[in-house]
């Protein structure tokens, strides 16, 4: 079931580093022949300073060879490398840790004024700042990610948002906070991400473009795994911002225009939400929109259901959804809530439709048996969530009637009508009053 | 005489001097002024390049003409400054004589001074006349004089040459004396001359004096060849006479035979008789040209260049080199624009001119730097800009331009270029280098070509065979670009360049192969999907060789793709850059390619500038717009037609906006911008057709109509969809007596009340027969795929009108009965039937047992319905009372109340400006256009 896998369009926007724990997955998933994902692996590691890891792969996928000689001079190298950039760091944290320093990185907010105290005061030059960076950089390729995330933290206290390596920085940090799974902090790192990303005039549109895109494929690590990541997930796609913004929604924009795959995880999202409502009609739009580019069974089931009402077709789909969530490394966890959210949403729109169902079919249509079916619709009739009856004897259920006569739309439209004439003559009456007593206000004044 | 107001200022200076003298002459005819009207403006125009020399000549010129003048009213005091603002003009003309004359003083001037002199001392002499004289004039004679006596020293021994060869001088003294029409007769042997030329002056000054050259040019052409050259020499000094003899010729040429005959009834037969005359004269330098052209020799009897000496060509002993040939093509191209020079002599010069280079063998280099003269001079041959070319010089042009390319490519190793400065050019070196940009040639020929094909009537057989030129120009333009293409000889802004001139070729023309490969490619997909391998491999054998070579083969729109795509990447001009979206946008439209097209149209954020931009990207923009609405109708995307059509329809001119045709009578159009407008038209090949367009946008209508017509029946607040639909459905009504339809109009008309009951069969009969088939639906691609669309949709939206119109009457309905009566599947009733539940269009529900759909009783009654306004009035008024109490209370009240109607103002000014763009798709508009989707 290769079909609707995505980490190869994925792997496009993400870090080397982060495609290798999708990698992991799918090796532990086995729809891929091992040995080709393990050479995909050695690949993907050879540009990186894990050489130990490499060396793992290598023996997993050679285990008969020996090692060849370039890894052991890599390592030398890493190794010569890593010590040369610990000396030239060095200085920079000894004038972190001093206690004043870290008084006064407390009380200061701007780095410039910070740099210049720190120039001042302790003798610190751009180079050593540039050179914390690098040693950041270099942690992280060898897969210290905590001790990068250190290095990159001191590093933004030093420079302006305005210096080259800033925006370098924050996707550093946002990469190995993800990677070292610390949720909080990486949905902290991603929200000033995107914060900076939004508010960089300098981009240029291709440029702010491809940002966007990268964030949207790194944000699925947190989304997916901090517990609230699917309500920011939607927001993020389509919530619209305040009319005076330039442009509407422009993460939905960057889908739509370069990765329109991750509708999938939109869709997901929504699904599973539980005011999906309203949401839906604007996730209906996206997703027929690009259906040309993209569709698997995921966006299919939202189609046959909101567009088609072709309920059996929604039920085929939604069979298959279960194969694509297996294969997924962010919706794996999603599985079985997604199942029972998509069969509310079918019942839900079935009910609205229809008048009497039998059960048998609302079985059938649900994938369940006939049983569970009735225990099911008993559970939603009993929480009142529902406005139905069952019909035993024939096995049919029959909803409770929503229609509104004429004459209680009468009312509905009449009712308010009272109170808000009423309203609106206390407000004269009350004008009618007050302006003298205005008027001495402001001749006392 | 308004066509005096034009005349250049010295003209009308000798005319007032004329009638200084006494003589009125009659005025001719009116029809003549009109006729000479246009060759003073010609003379207008032309005057504007001119050299420095010709100038301060004319300006001599104009100093004698009116010393001349008071010479013979003996005005003395008036001479007396006529004769300083000689000098000084002489003064200020002193550095160009020495440049171009070698430092010869004119002969005319030394001729002026020495008539002075003459008159000077004659009046001198004259005891008695000088006794008469007023103070003020012997005093001035006094001076003068004087003056005279000291300004002649320095001239003495020019003075001495001319008094000893006086006679040659006499012609043209004839000449000027014919000119300034001499009563005073001061020299007597003129008087017969005067007397004969008199009447001809009663036509006009100009012609007469063109007349008397006339003469003049007769007698000396008997002369020899020799008295030839001089006679030309002499002539261009004289200023005026050149204007005068250019003007003359121009009319002869441009107004042929009509002025002839009229002039025949004004003047004299004699007249009649000098221009054969001279006619023949002219054939006769022609059959001497002729003539010599064979001998190698070759002498042109122009009427000779400014310079002095005439460009001809190179004489039987002149070595040819590049350096000479490059000098001589330099003296023709610099012919141009001047005033005697016929541009087609230009043209014939030049062409000889390659002839003797590639006797030669003087290069390519040489040639193609050749080659760029000629094409310039056919380009530069109109003068007027709305007027186009002739047909035997558009297919030298063509020719030219095709030589030129060729030997371009079949010399890669020549650089052209418009930054290679003249001085730097190289045509015998390995290394050749030419100043010329054949790119800015080629886009010339082709606006050319462009308005030829509008000038030319588009249901000849004419335009047949000019648009047969299309295939040249579009070979021209693609081995240009493959030039320019190869080792990065063209910049990406050159490239640019060449690659929106071929997609102004491209974009509309319908490539069936796309069509082909992508049903290849869908048949190849759907073989490996299924695994069929096997099937795969037997077509895979079957034709494998015209599979593989078609799949190799480029189609329009892979050409279309890697162009746009350049210009897209490459271009800095905005312009460029547009226009290339928007042809990109056409041509997937037509080719069927929806989403690209669409998707193509939503990201470039057009609709919100394009209002913006000029008019011809307007009507591109108008042009793709049309197009993708097509696509959409064909897609099935009815709404998504509906709205990219309804911008171009809703106002009724669709012709004008996308410049297929002007309207007979708008608004007041001044000739300017009905001139204007012609130019921006578009030649008929590359039009769309507008009964189909029309057509297609009613048909969406009627299917987005009729429905929301049945379900809103008591409804107030209907929002009409398309106006002019609903002006055909009124228009309809209004007949007393409803016939057969006819016209596609009144068939769609008819569709729609057909569809109104529910009636789909009829509906389809109505848009579909033979008629329909044959006006509309087979201009299509595939037209039974749209028909079925078409008639898929019907039964859909006829359904969907019955239920709306119907619903009330019952209380359930089988789905297998509607499914039945409709002709549609059950699943799609089902479909159908469901989003109208859900989107609660239909008071309903279904019941899933029986397969019935069960009515709600909610359809109101009449009676419930008007109650159910009548609240939904007062609930809006209530809403009104609430609002004008905030407005009240609001302190800012009337400012936003005014900014209010600000916005209104300006909102109306735009819809006043929109022009072409007609309807402001504003934000509103796209995110409509988004949730159509």
């Amino acid at each position: 079931m290769a079909k609707w896998e995505l980490t190869s369009r994925l792997g496009k926007f993400l870090d080397r580093h982060l495609v290798l724990t999708l990698l992991e997955f799918l090796s532990s998933n086995q729809i891929y022949d091992e040995k080709e994902l393990l050479l995909g692996k050695l690949e993907m590691l050879k540009n990186t300073n894990m050489i130990d890891f490499a060396i793992d792969v290598y023996k997993k996928l050679y285990p008969d060879q020996t090692l060849p000689a370039e890894f052991f001079e890599n390592r030398q190298r890493v190794v010569a490398e890593l010590k040369e950039l610990e000396t030239q760091t060095q200085p920079v944290l000894a004038i972190l840790v001093q206690d004043d320093v870290s008084q006064q990185i407390a009380t200061t907010r701007d780095s410039r004024q910070l740099f210049d105290y720190l120039k001042v005061n302790h003798g610190l030059t751009s180079e050593m700042v540039d050179s914390l960076y690098k040693s950041a950089k270099f942690q992280y390729e060898c897969g210290n990610y905590s001790g990068a995330a250190q290095y990159l933290s001191s590093h933004r206290l030093l420079v302006s948002p305005n210096d080259k390596n800033y925006l370098s920085n924050l996707w550093g940090k946002l990469a190995s906070e993800i990677l070292m799974q610390q949720w909080e902090n990486a949905l902290e790192d991603f929200n000033r991400l995107r914060d900076y990303i939004d508010n960089y005039p300098y981009f240029t549109p291709l440029q702010l473009l491809q940002q966007r895109t990268w964030l949207i494929h790194w944000s699925l690590f947190i989304y997916f795994n901090h517990t609230q990541g699917k309500d920011m997930l939607i927001d993020m796609f389509l919530e619209r911002k305040a009319p005076f913004q330039k442009q509407q929604q422009p993460y939905l924009n960057a889908v739509q225009t370069i990765c329109p795959h991750i509708i999938r995880y939109l869709t997901t999202a929504v699904i599973t939400h539980r005011r999906r409502r309203e949401y839906m009609k604007e996730l209906v739009k996206v997703i027929q929109q690009e259906s040309y580019t993209y569709r698997d069974p995921i966006t299919e089931f939202v189609e046959c259901l909101c567009v088609n009402f072709d309920f059996d077709g929604a039920q085929k789909k939604l069979r298959e959804c279960v194969d694509v969530f297996n294969n997924d490394f962010f919706l794996i966890a999603l599985q079985d809530e997604f199942i029972e959210n998509a069969r509310l949403f079918v019942f839900e729109i079935f009910c609205q439709i229809h008048e009497c169902i039998s059960i048998n079919m609302l079985a059938d249509k649900l994938n369940m048996t006939p049983e569970e079916a009735e225990r099911w619709i008993v559970n939603l009739i009993r929480q009142a969530r529902l406005d139905a009856k069952i019909d035993s004897k024939l096995g049919h259920v029959v909803m409770g009637t929503q229609a509104v006569s004429p004459y209680q739309q009468l009312i509905e439209k009449t009712k308010a009508m009272a109170i808000r004439c009423h309203v609106l003559t206390m407000n004269i009456e009350k004008r009618l009053q007050t302006p003298e007593r205005a008027q001495w206000g402001v001749t006392e004044i | 005489m308004s066509s005096r107001f034009f005349k250049p200022q010295f003209d009308s200076e000798s005319e007032s001097d004329e009638s200084e003298t006494d003589i009125q002459p009659q005025r001719p005819a009116p029809a003549v002024t009109t006729a000479y009207a246009f060759s003073d403006e010609e003379e207008e125009t032309k005057r504007v390049v001119r050299t420095e020399k010709e100038k301060r000549y004319e300006e001599l010129g104009a100093y004698i003409k009116q010393l001349k003048n008071h010479m013979k009213i003996k005005d003395i005091s008036k001479m007396l400054t006529g004769f300083e603002n000689l000098t000084k003009g002489f003064l200020k003309a002193k550095p160009v004589i020495e440049k171009e004359e070698n430092g010869i003083t004119p002969r005319f001037y030394i001729r002026c001074l020495v008539e002075l002199e003459d008159f000077i001392a004659d009046v001198w002499e004259d005891r008695e006349g000088r006794k008469n004289m007023s103070k003020n004039n012997s005093k001035s004679l006094a001076t003068l004089r004087q003056k005279l006596r000291k300004y002649n020293k320095d001239f003495e021994s020019e003075i001495l040459m001319y008094r000893e060869n006086p006679d040659e001088a006499k012609d043209e003294e004839e000449e000027d004396d014919e000119s300034v029409e001499s009563d005073d007769g001061s020299e007597n042997r003129f008087l017969t001359k005067a007397a004969k030329v008199k009447d001809d002056l009663k036509l006009d000054d100009d012609k007469d004096f063109d007349l008397g050259k006339d003469d003049v040019s007769k007698s000396k052409f008997l002369k020899s060849a020799a008295s030839d050259d001089e006679k030309e020499s002499d002539e261009s000094d004289w200023g005026s006479s050149d204007e005068e003899s250019s003007s003359s010729e121009d009319y002869e040429n441009q107004e042929g035979a009509a002025f002839r005959f009229l002039k025949k009834e004004t003047g004299e037969t004699k007249e009649s008789k000098k221009r054969e005359r001279k006619m023949k004269e002219r054939k006769e330098g022609g059959k001497r040209k002729v003539e010599d052209d064979e001998e190698g020799e070759w002498e042109r009897v122009t009427r000779g260049g400014i310079i002095g000496e005439k460009p001809k060509m190179f004489t039987k002993d002149e070595e040819i080199t590049h350096v000479s040939v490059v000098k001589k093509l330099g003296e023709i191209l610099a012919m141009r624009g001047k005033k005697r020079i016929h541009r087609s002599d230009q043209i014939e010069m030049l062409t000889e001119l390659l002839e003797i280079s590639e006797a030669h063998k003087l290069g390519p280099a040489m040639r193609i730097k050749i080659i760029f003269g000629i094409i310039a001079a056919l380009l530069d041959y109109n003068t007027n800009m709305s007027s186009c070319m002739k047909p035997e010089m558009w297919e030298k042009c063509l020719e030219f331009c095709n030589r030129l390319v060729e030997t371009l490519i079949a010399h890669p190793e020549i650089a052209i270029g418009e930054n290679i400065a003249e001085e730097s050019e190289s045509f015998n070196n390995p290394t050749f280098r030419v100043h010329g940009c054949a790119l800015t040639l080629i886009e010339r020929m082709d606006e050319e070509f462009t308005k030829i094909l509008q000038a030319t009537d588009a249901h000849s057989p004419d335009y047949i065979e000019r648009l047969k030129d299309e295939k040249k120009v579009c070979y021209i333009i693609e081995r240009l670009q493959c030039y320019l293409e190869t080792d990065q000889r063209g910049t990406s802004s050159e490239l640019c360049r060449i690659y929106i001139l071929h997609i102004d070729h491209l974009y509309y023309k319908f490539d069936t192969q796309v069509f082909e490969q992508k049903k290849r490619k869908n048949l190849k997909n759907a073989a490996d999907t299924n695994g069929f391998q096997k099937i795969e491999i037997v077509i895979a054998d079957k034709d494998e060789n015209v599979e593989d070579n078609e799949e190799f083969k480029e189609t329009s729109l892979d050409l279309m793709n890697k162009m746009c795509k350049y210009i897209y990447a490459k271009d800095n001009t905005d312009r460029i850059r547009t226009q290339a979206i928007l042809c990109h946008i056409y041509h997937h439209a037509l080719h069927d390619n929806w989403f690209e097209a669409r998707d193509l149209m939503l990201m470039s954020h057009l609709q919100h500038n394009i209002h913006k931009s000029d008019i011809p990207l307007q009507i591109i923009y108008n042009r793709a717009l049309v197009q993708l609405g097509l696509c959409a109708f064909r897609h099935g995307n009815i709404k998504d037609a509906h709205s990219d059509l309804l911008d171009i329809q809703i106002l009724g001119r669709a012709k004008e906006l996308l410049a297929q045709g002007l309207l007979p009578k708008q608004q007041e159009r001044t000739p300017e911008q009905e001139k204007l407008e012609k130019r921006r038209l578009l030649p008929f090949h590359k039009h769309i057709n507008l009964e189909l367009l029309e057509c297609v946008y009613l048909v969406s209508a009627m299917l987005l109509e009729i429905p929301d017509v049945a379900a809103n029946e008591y409804s107030v607040r209907k929002k009409m969809i398309s106006r002019s639909f609903y002006n055909q459905l009124r228009k309809n009504e209004e007949q007393p007596l409803v016939g057969l339809p006819e016209s596609m109009r009144e068939h769609v008309v008819a569709a729609s009340k057909a569809m109104r009951v529910g009636n789909w069969k009829a509906c389809r009969d109505f848009i579909i027969n033979d008629k329909m088939n044959s006006k509309v639906w087979n201009l299509f691609h595939q037209p039974d795929k749209v028909r079925e669309m078409l008639v898929q949709k019907i039964r859909e939206e006829s359904l969907r009108a019955y239920l709306f119109t119907y619903s009330h009457i019952y209380d359930s309905i089988s789905l297998l009965i509607l499914a039945e009566m409709f002709d549609l599947e059950k699943a799609t009733v089902h479909s159908i039937i469901s989003k109208m539940i859900i989107n609660e269009e239909l008071m309903a529900s279904l019941d899933e047992p029986t397969q019935t759909l069960i009515m709600h009783r909610t359809e109101p009654s009449r009676i419930q319905g008007l109650s159910l306004q009548l609240a939904d009035k007062v609930n809006t008024l209530v809403e009104h009372n609430e609002k004008t109490w905030e407005l009240k209370q609001n302190t800012f009240g009337s400012q936003s109340n005014r900014m209010f109607g600000g916005n209104r103002d300006q909102q109306g000014y735009q819809r006043q400006d929109r022009g072409y763009m007609d309807r402001n798709r504003d934000q509103r508009r796209t995110s409509q256009y988004r949730t159509n989707q």
